[in-house]
């Protein structure tokens, strides 16, 4: 046991971190699987009350190291940082005590001398607007890791439509938090391939600037903060909404649509009613060039039923570190372009980062069914331990 | 005899603090009994310091805790409680039991260790809490012996950090040893029902459930002391994922 913890400590100290990811987890049950890891199988495993209890107290730190290697020989050493945000804080009554989780979780990058961070899940929406919050270091750079979830979630969108035969141009596409960094990327690299757009998000000001963009280049295009003031159905659909709980209810879509949730925690609510609906959770990755984590994290960090899936945003930070370009790729809110996006999906690519196999809260989504080619996707056999999203504590 | 009413506390703070008074004995027991096991701590220490500058500031220390256990002592007497000390009772037993095994290795660096790092951060983090909610004078004598207790935190800080850099993993390993004899007992002091009978404090059944009362609460005074205790270890250098396991492993 002392042997062990020392382990950990010399090689803190005597490891280069590349890249670190900075995360915080989606539910209780996922808190509670980290925190079993941590204290080990011998020890009787923290009650639930004692999980909710002591978490919050937890200031944001590193929790594992991560080494990937990329199918060309590049490794990196990585490093993933936990901002603890309680799983039941996301809402805006908790932004600057969350901001200051992240806050300190960049620091903890930049002390670790980490030369990308990439911010996953609610991080870089917290962290907007406040980057010159961060601690100053000229040699960390930030990402949000958008550009490279904004092409995991359109090549899904692609590929399930090319699996089952839809016709993308024939579609009508409706995004929720069209207005978002994720939204807005998905909107520019779809909207010129489909029939027509339908864009969602509260702020009505916000919608129209994005309209007017797309429209500029011959879209048909449509707004509404409410989903059911929309005068067609769509037959494909993005959640990208920065909800703090599963709780969307999409309501009128056609009868047999496609649906990506790319939140983090999940948009839709498990009440939604998807009868004859395809489902799948948008916006991640595969890395085939291996990854390990120590302590051995595999299935918990990444709760996913196939192996080395990793969220779009975190997976761009460690595509930069395997091609040595520490440059803040995606900075910003609304900037993300299907120039952008190509270009990131080539580096990823080059280093055998691809679209995972998709998946919902029932299993895989696309068992069963041939993969065309040049879809850059691998099907893994084996479900790897602890993994698998679960039933949340409460 | 003090006065019963504190002349810096209105009317309706007093009422209200004489209402919950049997609370805050208990509250200030616990604290005086850490400040007087502190004394003796520093008045060991003293013994086995060389250096006789390094003899007087153990000795000043351990006069200051002693100052710091008659103020609690004075709060007390201003809501009309006694309030008692017992180094003697199980888990403060064996915090001063860790602590004299190091005196016994004359291990100087592993007392502070104990005492500054692990003892005082229960204090600061759990002191300030309770400055926070407790009104009056009771609140701000919380508040300021919390903020003297972070000073000199300060001060064995940098002795402890120069010593760290001579051999970071010999260090962590010490800290580590002590880690699983100190902040076990203060781990299940601080669990959130004292399920192992009485803790030897408390004038009479355990006061943690009636904190609530007063705006407190076990959980997070354990909460706030674990926060406290991983920073300091992140001030000394300590890595964060290693401590992070230190903190999990700890009974609850
Ligand atoms: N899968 C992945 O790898 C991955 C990577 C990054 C991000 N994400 C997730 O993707 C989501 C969006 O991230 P982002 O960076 O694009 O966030 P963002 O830039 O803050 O955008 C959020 C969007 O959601 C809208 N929105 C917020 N609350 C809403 C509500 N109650 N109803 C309807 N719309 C609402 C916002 O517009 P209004 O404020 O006007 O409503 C905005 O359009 C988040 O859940 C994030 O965690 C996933
Ligand atoms: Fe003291
Ligand atoms: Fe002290």
């Amino acid at each position: 046991m002392g042997d062990s913890v020392a382990g950990v400590a010399t090689r803190a100290r005597t490891s280069e971190v590349d890249f670190a990811l900075i995360g915080h987890q989606e539910s209780w049950r996922a808190a509670a699987d980290v925190l079993a890891v941590l204290r080990g199988p011998e020890r009787t495993p923290l009650p639930d009350d004692e999980i909710k209890d002591i978490l919050p107290w937890i200031p944001p730190r590193a929790v594992c190291h991560v080494d990937i290697g990329s199918i060309v020989g590049a490794k990196a050493r990585g490093l993933y940082i936990d901002s603890f945000i309680p799983p039941d804080r996301l809402e805006a009554a908790y932004v600057h005590e969350n901001i200051a989780r992240v806050r300190g979780a960049a620091a903890c990058a930049i002390k670790a001398g980490a030369k990308i961070v990439s911010l996953g899940g609610f991080s870089s929406i917290l962290i907007e607007g406040n980057f010159d919050q961060l601690p100053e270091r000229h040699d960390t750079v930030f990402t949000t890791g958008n550009t490279l979830t904004v092409a995991f979630i359109v090549q899904g969108i692609k590929k399930i439509c090319a699996l089952e035969g839809r016709n993308l141009r024939r579609s009508t596409l409706l995004i929720v938090g069209a207005t978002g960094d994720v939204g807005s990327g998905c909107a520019r690299c779809l909207a010129p391939i489909v029939s027509s757009v339908l864009l969602s998000a509260r702020n009505v000001e916000r919608l129209r600037r994005l309209a007017a963009e797309l429209q500029a280049d011959g879209v048909r295009v449509e707004i509404a903060a409410d989903l059911q003031r929309f005068s067609a159905e769509a037959d494909v659909v993005i959640c990208a909404a920065s909800l703090a709980s599963s709780s969307l209810l999409l309501g009128r879509i056609a009868p047999h649509a496609l649906v990506c949730d790319a939140g983090y925690p999940k948009n839709l609510s498990p009440r939604a009613e998807m009868l004859g609906v395809t489902v799948f959770f948008g916006g991640l990755g595969q890395i085939t060039g291996g990854m390990k984590f120590a302590p051995d994290f595999r299935g918990v960090l990444n709760r996913h039923p196939f192996p080395d899936v990793v969220h779009g945003c975190l997976l761009e930070g460690m595509a930069l570190a395997l091609d040595g370009r520490f440059e803040p790729f995606s900075r910003g809110r609304g900037s993300i372009t299907q120039e952008r996006v190509e270009d990131m999906e080539t580096i990823a690519a080059r280093h055998g980062i691809y679209l995972a196999p998709l998946y919902n809260a029932d299993g895989p989504v696309e068992d069963g069914l041939l993969l065309p080619d040049g879809m850059g996707v691998r099907m893994s056999a084996g479900i790897p331990r602890g993994s698998g999203p679960a039933a949340p504590l409460s | 005899m003090e006065p019963l009413i504190d002349v810096n506390c209105s009317a309706m703070e007093c009422t209200s603090l004489l209402a919950s008074a049997p609370i805050w004995q208990d509250i200030l027991a616990q604290a005086m009994t850490g400040e007087v096991l502190a004394a003796m701590n520093y008045a060991s220490l003293s013994e086995i310091c060389d250096d006789p500058a390094e003899v007087a500031d153990a000795l000043e220390h351990a006069e200051g805790e002693l100052g710091h256990a008659a103020s609690f002592a004075a709060e007390g007497r201003k809501i009309g409680v006694d309030v008692a000390n017992n180094v003697d009772a199980k888990h403060w037993k064996r915090l001063r039991e860790a602590f004299l095994r190091c005196i016994a290795e004359r291990d100087f660096i592993g007392c502070l260790i104990v005492q500054e790092i692990m003892l005082e951060s229960f204090a600061v983090a759990s002191y300030s809490r309770v400055g926070k909610v407790a009104r009056g004078s009771l609140g701000e004598t919380f508040a300021r012996i919390a903020a003297e207790e972070e000073d000199h935190v300060d001060h064995a800080m940098s002795i402890l950090r120069t010593e760290r850099a001579l051999d970071p993993q010999r260090f962590d390993d010490k800290v580590y040893r002590l880690h699983l004899d100190v902040m076990t007992t203060l781990a299940q002091m601080l669990a959130k029902e004292c399920r192992d009978g009485h803790c030897e404090v408390c004038h009479a059944s355990c006061v943690k459930p009636a904190l609530f009362d007063v705006s407190l609460s076990a959980a997070e005074l354990r909460g706030a002391s674990l926060q406290q205790y991983l920073k300091t270890l992140d001030m000394l250098g300590i890595p964060g994922e290693v401590t992070l396991t230190w903190v999990t492993q700890l009974p609850v």
